[in-house]
């Protein structure tokens, strides 16, 4: 009599070292492309306010102007670039005739211990450029708890 | 005859330790790399339309309420160094309200339960060398009295 023998049944075992290659790979991959977006940001730190809002601004086309505090006095930057009150209102004249149909809108992103001269002269460049929304961007703080000078 | 043990299947457990190991690594990559944006606000404002006033051009109007911004040194006076980093606020030309802008609030809250209208227009002069955390404040106050038309002063061209 033949009795079949009974198969051994094979245990498939995963191969874990193209597994980890695998992963590895992956991580390095995001590791390097991912960039954290913030690219009309500057590094400013934001008076602070508490009756500012959170706003919806898709609707505009945006100018995000920062005024950097540099040794005491205003630097102008647009998109990382330094600019001079007479650039900036080229500029922003530039930005203005090529957004057609879209109301231009500045949001500044002022240091808070940058003198009111340095943000004047960029008020009155915008308003040379005939730009009429101007946003000022803080920090939003709760009304009790308000910090920062009286 | 021989019996043959059937063959035990050979029982091989998925190395842990590596998996380990990349899981420990995501997970510290995904701590340390987020950071936490701060809420940013905005004051929305609109600048005036060329028919509007140009700097130098004095505007007359009927009433207006001036809050006058000076950057003062810690005495409470101009100091020579020329960091004068502190405020003294000016009320109307005529209250000195120190740095005190709850105070200028509620000068500005009592104006309005006087009967000054919200339209009245507010005007913010601040010296040239005033920070510009003070003139937002002084901004803040005058729209936390609920006053809808806030002006800045700027300089001669």
């Amino acid at each position: 009599m033949k009795i079949a023998k009974t198969k051994s049944l094979c245990t498939v075992s995963l191969n874990m070292t193209p597994m980890i290659d695998m992963v590895f790979n992956l991580l390095i991959f995001f590791i390097l492309t991912s960039q954290f977006a913030q690219l009309e940001t500057e590094e400013v730190v934001l008076p602070l306010s508490t009756t500012a809002t959170t706003k919806d601004y898709t609707e505009f086309r945006n100018v995000v102007i920062n005024i950097k505090n540099k040794d005491g006095a205003g630097e102008i930057i647009v998109f990382h670039r330094p600019f001079t009150p007479p650039e900036l209102t080229e500029h922003l004249k530039q930005l203005k005739e090529s957004a057609v149909g879209r109301i231009m809108n500045v949001i500044l992103r002022a240091d808070a211990d940058v003198p009111y001269e340095d943000v004047a002269r960029v008020m009155l460049a915008a308003g040379a450029a005939q730009i009429q929304g101007w946003w000022i961007t803080t920090e939003i703080e709760k009304k009790d708890e308000a910090r920062g000078g009286t | 005859m021989k019996f043959k043990k059937p063959a035990e299947p050979a029982k091989m457990q998925p190395p842990m330790t590596p998996m380990i190991d990349c899981v420990f690594n995501l997970l510290i990559f995904f701590i340390l790399t987020p950071s936490f944006a701060l809420s940013e606000g905005f004051l929305t404002t609109n600048l005036p339309t060329s028919s509007g006033p140009v700097p130098g051009e004095k505007q007359l109007t009927e009433v207006r309420l001036k809050i006058e911004l000076f950057n003062v040194g810690r005495s409470g006076e101009q100091e020579d160094d020329g960091k004068n980093e502190f405020v003294s606020i000016i009320f109307n030309e005529t209250q000195n309200l120190g740095s005190n802008f709850a105070a200028l609030r509620s000068a500005l809250e009592d104006k309005r339960s006087q009967g000054v209208a919200a339209t009245t227009p507010i005007l913010i002069s601040p010296t040239m060398g005033c920070r510009h955390k003070w003139v937002v404040r002084a901004f803040d106050a005058a729209v936390a009295a609920r006053f809808t038309n806030i002006q800045f002063a700027v300089p001669y061209q």
